[in-house]
């Protein structure tokens, strides 16, 4: 019995500095999110309840429809684009072939650049002077006689340019998920579709990827979910233009709070992003119960 | 002989082209920033005909201090902007290693509790641990930074220390956990006979063989903390605070917002991603391990 006590003591105090950090650093601001987004917050003097005036507030805000409209588009796009190379990539790398461990660790390399540097990078890809990118799509013949190409130009083509970029620098850590699923998948199942003298596209499409459901809802609901959060690469990308058509969520949140000082509101819509991912996550578990 | 069939004529082809196209940026990137800037200003060229340092030496070596003195010191954007990178790359430094240390030293401690000590309401306090993987850090920002004015904790290593090491605590605390239930307990019980303590038993019996989840957690710290942008930025101020992924920033626009210092920022680039890499290329299967298993739950 004492020493049950000790074990049970000891046990406390070891986890004691993590519940530490999730109590400060976590559950307590979750609440507080909360709390925040039901007050008013002036520049001086208390806080008053408001009720669901924030909340009012914001969904009044043009800016904000715009900028959820953005973010939707943004992760239905790089969505199919993240997804068609991974998956590509999976089914080259899944093989035992002489070299598939280098091709992997290739792809993979993006993936370990900070996303900064990685939107830096190709902020000097896409340079309109002296950019490598533009300088290979006026030699293709984009842009027309003039060679004026700027893809920052339209939010349109803005948006597709950091897609490029996102798929090349995440595509590896949904490879490598696909690949894990791929390696589960019995010989069996591939000698029973040979012999029925599947080809090789009949095989993928009627046996790999039926098999593969589950892999592919946890990559496809990764990327969605980073993509509802996604700041840095339109920040030092686009920086939210031309005329903020490249604004997302997260970035509206920033705005709201830091520049414009509307504490309430903008602890609103981060209830609103915590709702939209937390749902998609529980979707996602879902997904992942049924198919096992 | 069969191998070299048509079938993986194309396997390699293609797997090569990949291989191209994914180098292409990084190598782009670092032969821009080794140019003359003569030859970096003008049409493509697809390796530098000289070599030079000179932006390596300008972004690190830059002083604020000079440049204050020979510009206009009520210049505050140049102020601001004018810092090299040697203190944010050492700030940066600084802040993913204290990650890794207190990630390690919080998870191990953690997870040997919620897996081998009878810990009172361990399978909840494991659910709560693993709470922040459905809500990110990123929806909390507005009452994370009330929370960092009320504990002092702006501009300093310290705040974003432990910003960082919460947001390993689902990650870490499960690794850990489940490298430690995969020792079989006789070793611990062993251990007990001889009267050992529980830290004796963590440090000598446990730890050893829990190397590669340890390794792991470690590399993906650095991954975070290396990586994070948007809570430097929320919250360091002070120039000399500034953290690696916004002082590049700084660099790429320091003379006028749009005429981008592209030697400056390539050379910037280049240094950001060179210990990232080294851990790459030492830990890549920890790597891989860590960047993923942070999508796979239990």
């Amino acid at each position: 019995m004492t020493r049950l006590r000790k074990e049970q003591t000891v046990g406390l105090l070891m986890v004691l500095p993590a519940l530490l950090l999730l109590t400060v650093f976590f559950l307590y601001p979750l609440g507080n999110s909360f709390w925040m987004s039901f007050h008013k917050w002036p520049l001086f003097g208390k806080p008053k309840w408001v009720g669901l005036d924030n909340y009012i507030y914001m969904f009044q805000d043009e800016r904000f429809w715009e900028s959820l409209k953005f973010t939707f588009v943004y992760t239905l796009t790089v969505t199919p684009m993240l997804f068609i190379v991974a998956l590509g990539t999976a089914l080259l790398c899944n093989s035992k072939a002489w070299g598939t461990t280098f091709f992997r660790s290739i792809y993979f390399l993006p993936v370990v650049m900070s996303f900064a540097t990685a939107s830096y990078v190709w902020l000097w890809l896409y340079s309109e002077m002296y950019g490598v990118i533009i300088f290979a799509l006026e030699f293709f013949g984009f842009g027309g006689e003039k060679k004026n190409l700027n893809v920052w130009k339209t939010g349109t083509s803005s948006m597709w340019a950091v897609n490029a970029m996102v798929t090349w620098k995440f595509s590896g850590i949904q490879m490598i998920i696909l690949i894990a699923g791929l390696q589960a998948i019995r010989d069996d199942f591939y000698e029973a579709s040979k012999l029925m003298g599947a080809s090789l596209w009949q095989t993928i499409w009627h046996v790999t990827l039926p098999l593969l459901r589950p892999s592919i809802a946890l990559a496809l609901i990764l990327s969605i979910a980073g993509s509802i959060q996604a700041y840095e690469q339109f920040v030092i990308m686009t920086r939210g233009g031309p005329s903020n058509s490249t604004k997302t969520l997260v970035m509206h949140t920033v705005d709201m709070g830091f520049d414009y000082f509307k504490l309430g509101p903008a602890a609103a819509l981060g209830v609103i992003i915590m709702i939209i991912l937390f749902v998609l996550t529980v979707v996602q578990l879902r997904l992942f119960r049924k198919n096992y | 002989m069969k191998r070299y069939s048509s079938n993986w004529y194309w396997f390699y082809v293609i797997n090569y082209s990949l291989v191209i196209i994914i180098i292409f940026p990084i190598y782009w990137t670092f032969i821009s920033s080794i140019k003359q800037p003569s030859e970096l200003n003008g049409n493509p060229t697809f390796y530098p005909k000289t070599i030079t340092l000179e932006y390596y030496d300008r972004i690190w070596n830059f002083d604020r201090q000079e440049r204050l003195e020979d510009t206009d010191a009520k210049d505050l954007d140049t102020y601001l902007r004018g810092t090299g990178i040697k203190r944010p790359f050492i700030n940066s430094a600084i802040v993913s290693i204290g990650t890794i240390l207190v990630t390690i030293v919080v998870c191990t401690l953690a997870a040997y509790s919620l897996s081998i000590l009878k810990t009172p309401l361990k399978n909840f306090i494991f659910m709560l641990m693993i709470l922040p993987i459905l809500i990110p850090g990123i929806s909390l920002i507005i009452p994370l930074y009330k929370l960092m004015r009320e504990l002092n904790l702006v501009d300093t290593h310290f705040g974003l220390v432990f910003l960082h090491s919460t947001a390993m605590l689902p990650l870490g605390i499960f690794m850990m956990r489940n490298a430690f239930m995969s020792i079989p307990s006789t070793l611990r019980e062993v251990a007990m006979l001889e009267g050992s303590s529980e830290l004796k038993i963590i440090f000598n019996v446990m730890l050893p063989l829990a190397v590669p989840g340890l390794l792991t957690v470690a590399v993906f710290a650095m991954y975070v903390s290396w990586n994070d942008y948007i809570y430097a930025f929320l919250f360091i101020n002070k120039p000399e605070n500034t953290m690696l992924n916004l002082a590049l920033k700084q660099l790429a626009i320091s003379d006028n917002q749009f005429g981008l210092k592209w030697g400056d920022l390539t050379a910037g680039s280049v240094v950001s991603f060179i210990p990232i890499i080294i851990f790459y290329g030492f830990l890549q299967k920890y790597f891989v391990r860590g960047v993923t298993g942070s999508a796979v739950k239990e």
